[in-house]
């Protein structure tokens, strides 16, 4: 694909001038990239021809390796498609093989589930504020949004052993039940966490220099992005509604109150705000499950080995912290799935980069990468 | 009590005596300036060194991080440490460099920007070259780093170098321009275009610049901070963006050179607003006059690069654009405007205004 | 005339907004930092932490829990276990060699789920798992090898094994 690109740039080009058109490769290993994903861009001086996104540096096939293992084995690897936000991912499977099964969690499951999925997305939106930040120039909110985020790890430690890869949401329930001190301690951090969303925005949302960076920049306009599979809080900053927690509730969704967080712009400025807004209703989310939880048991009775009936297929989607998470699943009637596909957020919402920077200057390819809140891993899977 | 007036007398007493000694008193006057200069260059070494760890502490601080606390007290010596790691790291060039402008470049950005401490007075009399047009010259031999940076970006041959340098040239091209007009109110005021001269006006005054020529000042920090390539300017380094910029095929002690030199001409931008705007080596109410000038004049140094260094860990970086934006329809415009008010009330109100 | 105003208001308001920026970092530049120095403070890690995983043996009985009925070894999602036994004297089943390999382990946590018998359990005591050489993540038996401190007897509404590891 690249060697296509670059033999098409023939020396001299077509201007009187002789011009010529700058071609950067923007990673695998560049600051901005989060991770190992390039970007080979067209330039014109600093304004953007063309930017194509090359995928697969991350590829490790974990499609492929679900075909090969148990569906309960599969939840340890769906930790790994999105490590920022494994807990959704994990929900993700986890449902989408209990319909395909027929199984059905109990209550405190769901409630359960749902804390740590919104405590997960917290965690993520607050990852993903650093680092737009930090590829805005601002280096200062990643360590404030580390710092919180460390507390959301400790008490998913605290829960089921593990900071980063959890494997705690399990297929007909979760891992283990709770510590009885996790709810305090989870109402305390709450709190704690309360008053440092208006700080955030003190230092960054009415920041002139971030206004200038990203009002405007990057603008999806809604049929873009429809057109292009944008989804999420990237597409929520366009103004269309697309929660899946509102528009097909699946846990308790239904039950918890919540506003779906819309902007109109579209601009990088309108995502930041749909985030931000985001982490005000998963605080309100998790205040409102907490206490509606009750006692009772964690997992259904599950037969001993788990096997999808014959000939049957599921497609399940949920809201993971990046858009919509969707799991695709084929049962042929034994204990592993025929077969297994994600589709991600990231994937989807790569591919509007290029229509986005065209024009633009290089610094506001980072500024619109940024601001689809990207996660190379869940790209390449 | 001890002062800079009476320190200069007696290092130059004791200078001339040495002189005596070894016979050389014929070249007096060179030698007085080459022992200016030899101490003035370790003293902006040193105090680099030591900028250097204030503002990892201060930005580890801010971040409620520690910072470097290993290396000597409260990591003191952590710069020192880096120091002996670059200069004794292997220098990894690129092939296809242009061989004389890479060689040149680190050493140009250093040099240009130390010149240009000689000129600014740390007490009365305690200056290395009390030069009678010290402001202009000033403006003259900083604006030489962009010089440096363009040959740094160029000769790398590598493509974000090349965008670093470009992006540099624009750069402090356009924000030299209000760098010279926000100095212009004050030397339409005093009339003088020396430092000791017009701190000694602020003296006689009994206010400092900063007060009348606020806008003046915000301005100068502006433009000071964008020619020092400093966030939220620091365009032609952007990290996120460009991966180094111009420097990014430097390294050890060539990318040594370029870093002491940012903070360098941080030190010259910090050291030309504390003796403009704020008063040199003035005290800033009559009483704490027993403390000397160059204390109080370090003081007000170390206040204005904090700020520096506060905007570089609270705010996000400019578009290149945008920066030019900023520079021609913000900076400009008030700075003009700024000289315009400034000469009607000196007219007005005469040259004491 | 307005735009006038508005391009000064645009730039006082601006102004305005970086020293509230500027206010949040010097707030923090004077409160207590966070950070933990790791080597000299280390952390106490949750009891519950998959840090390191052990094969319990029981100093009573100068033997493994273990009795090789491979269970962790079929749950595991790598098949970084690998382990034999034999039938012992007693009619009893016993682990001769156990080998888990920690460069492909993931700590999901499946083989002490799936262990019936007590016989595998995470401790949150070892967490610094690097080593030098790749070869020596490969261990055996006896580098496993972990005796339950009293204090850390199991207790019965905690059962060892939970349903949902065992169904791999």
């Amino acid at each position: 694909m690249t060697d296509l690109l670059l033999s098409q740039i023939k020396p001299g080009g077509e201007s009187p001038f002789g011009t010529d058109e700058y071609v950067v490769n923007m990673g695998p290993q560049h600051p901005a990239t989060h991770g190992v994903l390039r970007l080979v861009v067209k330039l014109d001086g600093e304004t953007v021809k063309e930017t194509m996104p090359v995928l697969g540096y991350l590829h490790r096939s974990i499609e492929k390796i679900c075909e090969n293992r148990t569906y309960p084995q599969c939840i340890t690897y769906t930790d790994r498609v999105d490590y920022v936000s494994a807990m959704s991912v994990n929900l993700a499977f986890a449902l989408a093989t209990e319909r395909l099964m027929g199984l059905e969690a109990p209550p405190r499951a769901q409630w359960l589930r749902m804390i740590f999925v919104e405590l997960q997305r917290l965690a993520s939106h607050l990852l993903w504020m650093g680092a737009f930040a930090g590829d805005i120039g601002a280096l200062t909110p990643f360590l404030y949004g580390l710092r919180e985020r460390e507390r959301i790890l400790d008490l998913f430690e605290m829960t089921c052993g593990q900071r980063l890869t959890y494997n705690y949401i399990r297929i007909g329930g979760v891992m283990i039940d709770i510590l009885p001190e996790f709810v305090p301690k989870c109402r305390a951090f709450l709190d704690y966490f309360d008053p440092k969303i208006p700080e955030y925005e003190e230092l960054l949302t009415y920041n002139p220099i971030f206004l200038e960076r990203t009002k405007g920049v990057g603008v999806i306009t809604p049929e873009v992005g429809i057109n292009c599979g944008v989804c999420g809080p990237s597409l929520r900053g366009s103004g269309v509604s697309c929660d899946v927690r509102k528009q097909h509730p699946y846990l308790f969704y239904d039950q918890v109150k919540f506003n779906e967080c819309l902007e109109n712009d579209g601009d990088c400025w309108a995502r930041y705000k749909v985030r931000m807004n985001e982490m005000r209703e998963s605080v309100s989310i998790i205040r409102q499950c907490l206490d509606r939880l009750e006692p009772g048991p964690i997992e259904t009775k599950l037969p001993p080995i788990l096997k999808a009936p014959p000939a049957s297929e599921i497609y399940f989607r949920i809201e993971s912290s990046r858009g919509e998470m969707g799991i695709y699943l084929v049962g042929d009637g034994t204990p592993k799935p025929y077969k297994a596909k994600f589709r991600c957020a990231s994937f989807s919402n790569t591919f509007v980069l290029d229509q986005l920077t065209r024009g633009w200057k290089v610094a506001d390819i980072m500024a619109v990468l940024g601001s689809l809140d990207m996660i190379v891993p869940e790209v390449d899977r | 009590m001890i002062s800079g007036e009476k320190l200069v007398q007696l290092v130059s007493s004791l200078l001339q005596q040495v002189y005596a000694l070894l016979d050389l008193s014929a070249y007096a006057g060179i030698l007085d300036r080459v022992v200016c200069a030899v101490v003035m260059f370790g003293f902006v070494a040193v105090f680099v060194m030591f900028l250097v760890w204030m503002e990892r502490k201060v930005s580890a601080h801010m971040q409620s991080r520690i910072g470097p606390n290993r290396v000597g007290p409260l990591g003191l010596l952590q710069t020192l440490a880096d120091a002996i790691k670059l200069t004794t790291k292997e220098d990894v060039r690129p092939a296809k460099r242009d061989k004389i402008p890479y060689f040149i470049a680190p050493i140009l950005a250093f040099v240009a920007t130390f010149m240009g401490m000689v000129v600014v007075p740390f007490d009365n009399k305690m200056v290395v070259a009390d030069l009678n047009i010290g402001v202009l010259y000033i403006i003259a031999i900083t604006s030489f780093t962009v010089i440096a940076i363009l040959s740094a970006g160029w000769s790398s041959n590598n493509k974000y170098s090349l965008l670093g340098g470009f992006r540099s040239a624009a750069q402090i091209v356009s924000y030299e321009v209000p760098l010279v007009l926000s100095l212009v109110p004050v030397i339409m005021i005093t009339g003088k275009l020396n430092f000791s001269g017009i701190v000694q006006y602020q003296q006689q005054a009994g206010y400092w610049f900063v007060f009348p020529q606020f806008v003046a000042f915000i301005t100068f920090i502006a433009s000071a901070t964008a020619e020092a390539n400093r966030a939220p300017f620091d365009i032609p380094e952007a990290e996120s963006e460009l991966t180094g910029g111009f420097h990014t095929e430097y390294s050890g002690v060539k990318f040594a050179m370029f870093f002491l030199g940012e903070y360098v001409a941080v030190v010259v931008s910090s050291a030309v607003a504390a003796t403009v705007f704020l008063g040199g080596w003035l005290p800033p109410l009559h009483f704490l006059g027993f403390i000397p000038g160059f204390v109080w004049f370090m003081l007000k140094v170390l206040l204005i690069i904090y700020l520096i260094m506060a905007f570089r860990w609270t705010f996000p970086r400019l578009r290149v654009d945008q920066l030019m934006d900023f520079g021609w329809k913000v900076l400009i415009p008030v700075t003009i405007l700024n000289i315009l008010v400034t000469g009607f009330v000196v007219l007005l109100f005469g040259k004491g205004a | 005339m307005g735009t006038i105003l508005g391009y000064f208001r645009n730039i006082l308001t601006g102004f305005w907004n970086l020293v509230l920026g500027l206010s949040v970092t010097t707030k923090y530049l004077f409160k207590k930092t966070n950070t933990q120095q790791y080597p000299e403070e280390r952390m106490p890690l949750p009891a519950r932490s998959r840090s390191m995983i052990k094969l319990i043996y029981d100093g009573e009985k100068d033997q493994f829990n273990c009795v090789a009925c491979m269970m962790c070894a079929k749950a595991c999602p790598n098949s970084c276990i690998k382990l034999e036994g034999v039938r012992g004297p007693d009619g009893k089943r016993r682990m001769t060699t156990f080998k888990l390999d920690f460069s492909t382990c993931i700590f999901c946590g499946y083989c002490v789920e799936a262990c019936g018998f007590d016989a595998l359990t995470f401790v949150s005591e070892e967490y610094e798992n690097s080593v030098y050489k790749r070869g020596s993540l490969l261990q055996d038996e006896q580098a496993m090898k972990w005796v339950r401190p009293p204090h850390l007897a199991p207790k019965p509404e905690e059962p060892a094994a939970t349903a949902a590891g065992a169904q791999a």
